[in-house]
């Protein structure tokens, strides 16, 4: 267990950092302080309770065996007992009080990383890569949760004890209390070093570690190119390597740690010796007795345990304290694109208009959008086409406000997309992405992504409007059917109409679509394209466009390229215009005949 | 969710598992024996230690029985412990080292094994087998085994310990001896009993986290809707239920360590108690000298951590002897597509051209009972290129796999330049093959060994030469370390078909005889087709190539074309022919292009 925790010498905290994290987790403890001051008290109280037994048993060998007084002999038994009892009561009050603590701390600490990480605009999931923040709500979460089951108990348990101990050793024989700190500068340094070396250690073998799992899997997934090209001798080869080198840095730590508890082991004993050998002196010098060498003897455990525990800890405590400090600075990210405090309902209908908008990606070095405008009236469609890169979705995006622009306006009936509340925003104009993303849960479930209040009735009315009853009602347990695993269930084509229907459900009066260009299964593309047909009718639409008969279907067409609108106009007029719009309809037009 | 079992049903489960558990016994005895010199040497280390250590407190009641109360060499006494120190100190560290390593050791080779075997078994086992059952074959079930491997040699020198310390505790005193010993095996009892209960209270905290872990990962990967929806409280409102759930579950393990870890660290004190009371008066009644109850208090503190492994010590076999069984359930597992006993050699050239293949009469289904193929007659000559051609699921891609004997044919015959390709050795097979998957699979590596992973030891000429026949090189050069660039999931990101041009120069650099081009354009940017086809047609000249068509742009690059239609072949000849004489292939065509320009 000592080799748990371990913290890379950029992740160890300073100590102002360290002093504003504890005093953070004291604020966010405050709801159930009261529990934690509960579980402080019983941990003291069992810490008087591990030091009386030794003084009790010297009591009642000076008082009671050796001054020949059975009533005090027994009075020490009977106080002992008494001891024993106490320490079992609040022993087990001590574990339910700091896990209930700990477990709850760490529930806020879930809830409220969670609630900033959903705050949170789209540039800050562009920012940060899935993988980190997923880790940082689960592994660097649960790296505390030892801490919290056992070792904050032991931390403070063993605080405690060496600080009572060292007093109670003092009140007993100061003389006696020399020689038992005679081994300590031994075991300090000792400690100290272990705790250095091992953390190091114990770094390279998590790096290891995670070098062979990915060996691992890369060689399980990538099994039928081995195969294949008869690579499996070679394969096999660098896998063991990789092994190798993992055993070794187990090895190594294995090696630190052997020379540590070997000391440990020879201090224990030879503190022992010492206080046998000094001890003895003391007492035939009259200067102690006889039970206090005993207790001495069996308080020593009392004053290197607790030092060899800290030691051990030190790294748990480290590394909670570094995935803490990473979590505080997701609670302090602002978010970029929040609710005004002033924000007002968005108007029922209006014009879609895009004012002098400038915008760019932050790590971006050229605008993804320079001073661009254009405007949607009330049930226009409007398809956006152009190269990759070129913008066209970054405007569909500030369009439905998932980013604000650096500079210009976009507003929905004459309102700044950002003086509204975020509620009727997202009631009047929807996303649909490219491809139907599913939760886990039944479709039902995903439907009601959408809107958590509707009710049944709503949902199969949202199903029937983008014509998909019949087909939902073919699956196993129909609306209800589980999608299982990110709806690996469902076809591609049935999640887009999942997607579809979400819109329907919020019955928006702008549809910002991203049109798909993944494969669909011929037996519901058709489906599809007709529940988009029937979604988009009477509604506002923005699309962004991959296919020519979509473009041929819109209003207005609008070649974004540069980072601006290069043209603009219906299909008749491009084509006319014979510029950037007339090439690519033609390139669609020749994709179509056969090879 | 509970389920009723009916007691038949319970009576064949418990049979089951008791069988489970004797075999994982059974494998656990038979692992350990090969280990047996080693572990040997680490338990009597530990004997020693436990020796020297039970006398250590009996060194300590002489020192102060003769010592301190008689006034004798008090100085000897003290001498003698610090040597017992320096000795107990040494083994232990020794015992520490030897129970690791070996721990490790049996964990390391046992990994290597599994690794040996998994890589070499069938494709069809990997086609059932999920990853992540097989990853955990090789580090949690493998952890199980290490942790008691580990514990070996302590529990040995646990056990000596016990004995020793209650047989000194009998001779010096054996009435005391029971007083002080009855509460120490609810020690041991407890340990066990504890060890079971807590065991699946932390399965039940990690399935909740596990949840959590989802619900997140959705949240994430979802935002776009999250966002679009503003969904954010439904998502919230499922962590909250979650993060509830773990808090519950966790309170329910906190619950079981709060019922017995106090009692087992308190147990030990009530024998102390008992030493000080009892021990007390039989020394006021001079039975008993003060050397031996202070020796008594410090014995009965020896005792403490033996119990508890020992308790400790056989839930964790008992786990060990699970991931054993589940881990060898793969090492039993037989490849199904092994090397022929007699192997016979490919023809080697001279003159004429190689890269014959023959479809003899195939009849073949990943389930025997549904054919995919069935009757299937196919005669490639050395070096001409067919394209086949066909729906979804008829069984275009199952041909290649044939080739490459990752399936071996219900009926029927494969041959490679005449020799049935069940009588090769696998690795001569298949280094006469190159294959393009469908879906591009790059290694965590550099493009040079990505390319040269058919040819490790490949000379940077090769490798050039075949990145420029597939038209990669000019990119590679590009790349921030040329054909250094570390690819792959989490190296430098290149493009669909960037990749595609990587693995088509990994397919040719050994020059196989026989190249397989499941559709390299498939997952490439429409734009960027006609560079792939580029490369195709180049590596194509004058070997023999099988496309597996995906694309209609991609059957012009082919001499004939194989259209496959209901497991066997429709029809056979050029496109232009087919496509004015064949309704069912004008179908096909047209629901390929379909999905292009869905794609496009």
């Amino acid at each position: 267990m000592w080799s748990s925790g371990g913290v890379s010498d950029e992740d160890r905290l300073s100590r102002a950092q360290a002093k504003t994290i504890v005093g953070r987790v004291f604020k966010m403890a405050a709801p159930f302080r009261k529990t934690m001051w509960m579980a402080f008290a019983c941990v003291c109280v069992t810490t008087v309770c591990a030091l009386a037994g030794p003084v009790l048993v010297k009591h009642g060998i000076d008082a009671g065996i050796r001054a020949n007084d059975v009533g005090e002999l027994n009075l020490s038994v009977a106080i002992y007992l008494l001891v024993a009892f106490l320490a079992y009561v609040f022993g087990r009050m001590q574990f339910l009080y700091l896990n209930r603590t700990g477990e709850s701390f760490l529930r806020v600490l879930r809830l409220a990383v969670f609630r900033q990480m959903q705050r949170q605009s789209m540039a800050f999931y562009d920012r940060n890569k899935a993988g980190v923040l997923v880790a940082r709500m689960t592994a660097d979460i649960e790296s505390m949760a030892e801490l919290v089951q056992w070792g904050l108990l032991q931390f403070i348990a063993a605080g405690m004890l060496l600080v009572f101990a060292f007093f109670v050793l003092l009140t007993l024989s100061w003389q006696l209390t020399i020689v038992a700190l005679l081994v300590m500068p031994l075991l300090i340094a000792a400690s100290i070093k272990f705790q250095h070396d091992s953390n190091k250690a114990y770094l390279m073998v998590r790096e290891r570690v995670g070098a062979n799992l990915s060996a691992l899997q890369e060689g399980i997934t990538t099994v039928r190119v081995i195969q294949a090209y008869a690579q499996e001798k070679e394969t096999i080869e660098k896998f063991t390597k990789s092994n190798r080198e993992l055993f070794q840095s187990h090895e190594r730590s294995v090696r630190i740690s052997t020379w540590y508890f070997a000391l440990i082991e020879f201090g224990g004993v030879f503190a022992s010796a010492l206080m046998i050998g000094i001890g003895g002196w003391l007492v035939h010098r009259g200067d102690v007795t006889l039970g206090t060498v005993v207790a001495f003897t069996l308080l020593l455990s009392s004053l290197f345990d607790p030092v060899q525990q800290l030691s051990q800890l030190y790294n748990t405590v480290q590394s909670a304290g570094a995935a803490l400090n990473k979590l505080f600075q997701i609670l302090d990210a602002k978010p970029e694109v929040d609710e005004h405090p002033a924000a007002v309902m968005l108007p029922e209908a209006g014009e879609l208009r895009v004012d002098g908008v400038t915008f760019n990606y932050a790590a971006a070095v050229n605008p993804a959008l320079n001073n661009v405008s254009i405007t949607v009236v009330v049930g226009e469609k409007l398809a956006l086409v152009g190269p990759t890169g070129a913008g066209k979705s970054t405007l569909a995006k500030l369009m439905a406000r998932l980013y604000d622009p650096q500079s210009g306006v976009v507003s929905y009936g004459g309102v700044n997309l950002t003086m509204a509340t975020m509620d009727s925003l997202r009631k009047r104009i929807v996303v649909v992405p490219q491809e139907g993303f599913l939760f886990n849960g039944t479709i039902r479930d995903n439907l009601r992504i959408a809107r958590s209040d509707a009710t049944d009735e709503q949902i199969d009315a949202a199903v029937a409007a983008i014509g998909a009853t019949e087909h939902f009602a073919t699956l196993p347990d129909g609306l209800d059917t589980e999608v299982r695993e990110r709806g690996s269930r469902l076809s591609a084509g049935e999640r887009q109409l999942v997607a579809l229907a979400r819109a329907a459900l919020v019955d928006p009066r702008v549809l910002v679509l991203d049109e798909a260009t993944s494969n669909l299964d011929p037996g519901t593309e058709a489906e599809v394209e007709q529940a988009l047909e029937r979604l988009m009718s009477g509604r506002t639409v923005i699309v962004v466009a991959h296919r020519l008969s979509t473009v041929q279907r819109a209003d207005h067409i609008a070649v974004i390229d540069a980072a601006g609108i290069a043209e603009y106009g219906t299909h008749e007029q491009l084509v006319a215009l014979n510029g950037r719009y007339g090439a690519l309809a033609a390139a669609w037009q020749k994709s179509q005949i056969v090879n | 969710m509970s389920t009723i079992e009916t007691d038949s049903e319970v009576a064949t489960r418990l049979e089951f598992e008791q069988e489970q558990r004797s075999e994982g016994w059974k494998l656990l005895r038979a692992m350990l024996k090969v280990q047996r010199r080693n572990l040997l040497i680490g338990g009597l280390i530990g004997i020693l230690w436990a020796s020297f250590k039970v006398m250590v407190p009996q060194m300590t009641k002489y020192a102060i029985n003769d010592g301190i109360e008689k006034d004798g060499p008090l100085l000897r006494w003290a001498v003698i412990i610090g040597l017992l120190g320096v000795l107990t100190g040494v083994l232990s560290g020794m015992r520490r080292y030897v129970a690791f390593r070996e721990s490790r050791w049996a964990e390391t080779l046992f990994r290597e094994r599994l690794f040996r075997h998994v890589i070499g078994l069938h494709v069809g086992y990997h086609d059932t087998a999920q990853t992540g059952q097989l990853m955990s074959r090789a580090s949690s079930d493998l952890m199980q085994i290490q942790g008691f491997i580990v514990m070996i040699p302590i529990t040995l020198s646990n056990v000596l310990q016990i004995f020793a310390v209650t047989a000194i505790l009998f001779i010096t005193d054996p009435v005391l001896a029971v007083v002080a010993l009855i509460p120490l095996p609810f020690v041991n009892l407890s340990a066990r009993r504890f060890s079971h209960r807590i065991h699946p209270a932390s399965i039940a905290v990690q399935a909740e986290q596990a949840q959590l872990a989802n619900v997140v990962e959705e949240s994430v990967s979802g935002i776009r809707v999250i966002k679009g929806f503003g969904a954010e409280q439904v998502q919230f409102e499922k962590l909250e239920r979650e993060a509830d759930d773990i808090l519950r579950e966790s309170m329910k393990a906190a619950r079981i360590r709060s019922s017995f870890l106090p009692a087992i660290d308190v147990l030990p004190a009530l024998g102390l108690v008992a030493v000080l009371g009892v021990g007390g008066h039989r020394v006021l009644n001079g039975q008993l000298s003060i050397g031996d109850l202070v020796a008594f208090n410090v014995y009965l503190t020896l005792l403490i951590w033996p119990l508890r492994n020992i308790g400790m010590i056989v839930a964790l076999g008992q786990r060990a002897a699970a991931a054993l069984v589940r881990i060898n359930e793969v090492l039993e597992t037989e490849s199904e597509i092994t090397d022929p006993a007699k192997p016979q050699s490919l023809p080697t050239g001279g003159s004429q051209t190689l890269g014959a293949v023959k479809f003899d009469h195939v009849q073949f289904g990943y389930n025997p009972s549904f054919p995919v193929l069935s009757n299937f007659n196919l005669s490639i000559a050395a070096g001409e290129s067919i394209a086949i051609v066909g729906a979804t699921g008829s069984g275009k891609s199952t041909i290649a796999r044939l080739l490459l004997r990752f399936y071996d044919t219900n009926v029927g015959h494969v041959f490679l330049d005449g020799v049935d390709v069940r009588k090769l050795r696998l690795r001569e097979l298949r280094q006469q093959i190159g294959v393009v998957f469908e879906e591009t699979v790059l290694f965590n590596d550099s493009v040079a060994n990505n390319i040269g992973f058919a040819r490790p030891g490949a000379s940077q000429q090769d490798l050039e030469r075949a990145a420029k026949l597939a038209g990669a090189h000019d990119f590679i050069l590009q790349l921030p370390n040329g054909y250094q660039t570390i690819i792959g999931e989490r190296g430098f990101s290149l493009s669909g078909g960037q990749r595609q041009r990587i693995a088509i120069a990994r397919a040719i650099i050994a020059d196989p005889r026989v190249l397989v081009l499941d559709d390299a354009t498939s997952a490439v940017d429409p734009s960027k087709e006609s560079e792939i086809r580029d490369a195709m047609r180049t590596v194509m000249s004058g070997r023999t190539t099988i496309v597996i068509a995906h694309r209609p742009g991609t059957i012009a690059l082919a001499d004939r074309v194989v259209f496959l239609d209901g497991g066997t072949i429709a029809a056979i000849g050029k496109h232009e022919e087919l496509v004015s004489s064949n309704e069912r292939y004008r179908e096909v065509l047209a629901s390929m292009e379909h999905n292009a320009e869905e794609e496009s």
